[in-house]
């Protein structure tokens, strides 16, 4: 059994739900660090709520993570297909 | 099943997810169960609407930057002590699991809590194992869409309330439940409120035993924290084996059986659809419903109870059983000692910061007495639950001198007071180009109150 046949629902959810996790705890990390209406990203003006920040904020570090971990699936998966055709 | 009889762990892992319908149980462990879950399920909802001294008791305020904890306001740079309560948690873990097995992931675990909860409403509405199932091979009719639209109505309310609870411990729930009466929830409030329901909806009513299979991190390493003494839930094999059917009242030796009448109800029971008498599974969250479905059988039999119980794999070998071990103890230790550590500074905790920061656009000027002197900006930060009036003054050089053009210092409950601060020094005083000085700020009505902030002043040096 190699990665590649895990059922496509199995692999989302090994991508988006460590990633998910993570973005919780850098979230609170960061947030625990910097106040989010000292930050103003790009010297962007835009005026937002402390909690639309804070969502914002989240949802990037899951984005990031999920591209993490997204790459770490993608690398295994190819990797596995290419050790089964030289296998062959 | 012939092939499957080569399938290895792994394909067996990820195998297709068949619907599993368990069977309602009864016993002494599902009652010590159920007390379980519904305290739990009651601490969640309850809690955002205790009061304490006119505000919500525990509240991450979050536009306000502070988390209320009853008598206790935490402020970001309390951080360590969440990061600390963590790390508690993780060791409890450890040590209850090393203690008592899967004892969280039977009894405590949200996914348990509300998986369970779900199932009793699926169980109030679709009714018993059997009627659930045939109800889902029938072919559509009316009725069958009734029961199935009320399910779903019944679990999204459900879900609902779980979620606006949880923004609650966010937004003030009186302020929550105003803005939602009046359809003016701000669009992040709705999200959340939407996106926790659907989550609660999808992992109580959909995914249920998968997360613990598929999701959780726990059940793929706790065998590591588990050795010979640790609790399980394990059937006796050589007690059981082997299995068969037979009237009530025969006695297993005069038909050559065990004890196991192999009623497949230990199966039908299980939240996780895997067979205990396969020995101990990872699948397996140890919830007891399969010892208090064999109790019941081996009562009807007239057999004694136990064939499924709590056991440990020495108490099987029938080996010495010790609860005090090593790793207990370890794992004992370093808990009471950080529990220690972070109570003891708690309590020391001094609810005030300074902040010093040096006038970054002159390193000094000269005042009209012939003094040196530097400005600097001050932020106190009064992380009391009331105001206070604060003494504010500076030592590390002889005859230092500080002045201010703010002459008091009262900072009200969480809040945040800036002042700005000259200090004075004659420059025979300075003993190099950079002193170090220290600020001393103390609460005039508190003793308990004072903090020191060290800072440097600078002079002209090269005279010297």
């Amino acid at each position: 059994m190699t990665p590649d046949k895990i059922p496509f629902s199995q692999q989302a959810i090994s991508v988006l739900w460590p990633s998910f996790l993570t973005a919780i705890v850098a979230t609170g990390i960061f947030f625990s660090a910097f106040n989010p209406l000292d930050l103003a990203p790009f010297n962007l003006d835009i005026d937002i709520s402390p909690l639309a920040a804070y969502s914002i904020g989240f949802f990037i570090f899951w984005m990031l993570a999920t591209v993490s971990s997204l790459g770490t699936l993608y690398f295994t998966v190819s990797n596995c297909r290419f050790l089964s055709k030289q296998g062959q | 099943m012939a092939t499957s009889q080569e399938n290895n762990g792994e394909q067996v892992l990820y195998a297709a997810h068949k619907k599993i319908y368990p069977r309602e149980v009864s016993g002494y462990f599902t009652r010590l169960r159920v007390l379980s879950l519904v305290t739990l399920l009651g601490i969640y909802y309850v809690t955002p609407l205790l009061q304490w001294e006119g505000r919500q008791a525990i509240l991450f305020d979050l536009p306000a930057r502070k988390f209320y904890l009853f008598g206790l306001t935490l402020w970001p740079q309390d951080f360590i002590y969440l990061a600390a309560l963590l790390i508690l948690a993780g060791l409890a873990l450890f040590f209850f699991t090393a203690l008592l097995g899967r004892i969280w992931c039977g009894y405590a675990c949200p996914q348990t809590v509300w998986t369970e909860a779900y199932l009793w409403m699926e169980r109030k509405i679709e009714g018993k194992r059997t009627q659930r199932m045939k109800l889902d091979k029938a072919p559509t009719t009316a009725k069958k869409i009734r029961t199935k639209v009320l399910k779903h109505t019944v679990w999204i309310a459900f879900s609902l309330w779980t979620g606006f609870t949880f923004v609650a411990y966010f937004t003030p729930v009186d302020e929550l439940a105003n803005k939602l009466l009046s359809l003016s929830l701000g669009p992040w409030e709705t999200f959340w409120i939407l996106f926790y329901s659907f989550a609660t909806y999808g992992n109580a009513g959909f995914m249920r035993e998968q997360v613990c299979m598929y999701m959780c991190p726990y059940a793929r390493f706790q065998g590591a924290m588990f050795d010979s003494d640790t609790l399980i839930v394990a059937y006796q094999p050589e007690r059981g084996e082997p299995r068969g059917s037979r009237r009530r009242g025969v006695a297993p030796t005069s038909v050559g059986l065990g004890d196991c009448i192999d009623c497949s109800v230990c199966v039908q029971v299980c939240p996780t659809g895997i067979d205990i008498r396969d020995g101990l599974q990872y699948e397996c969250i140890a919830c007891s419903a399969c010892i208090d479905a064999c109790d019941e059988i081996m009562d009807k039999m007239s057999y004694p109870r136990g064939l499924i119980r709590y056991t440990t794999e020495n108490s099987v070998l029938g080996k010495a059983q010790r609860v005090l071990r090593p790793r207990i103890m370890v794992y004992a230790a370093i808990l009471l000692l950080l529990c220690g550590l972070l109570v003891a500074h708690i309590s020391q905790r001094v609810a005030l910061d300074l902040d010093v920061i040096r006038d970054r656009n002159t390193l000094y000027r000269e005042t009209r007495d012939g003094l040196i002197e530097n400005v600097y900006t001050l932020k106190i930060l009064n992380m009391d639950s009331q105001s206070h009036r604060y003494k504010l003054w500076a030592e590390g050089i002889d005859g230092l001198k500080l002045a201010s053009d703010q002459t008091e210092i009262v900072v009200e409950a969480g809040s945040v007071y800036q002042i700005v601060v000259r200090l004075q020094a004659d420059e025979l005083n300075l003993e190099a180009r950079s002193v170090p000085v220290s600020f001393y700020l103390q609460a005039e009505d508190s003793n308990h109150l004072s903090t020191v902030e060290e800072a440097r002043f600078v002079g002209p040096g090269e005279t010297r």
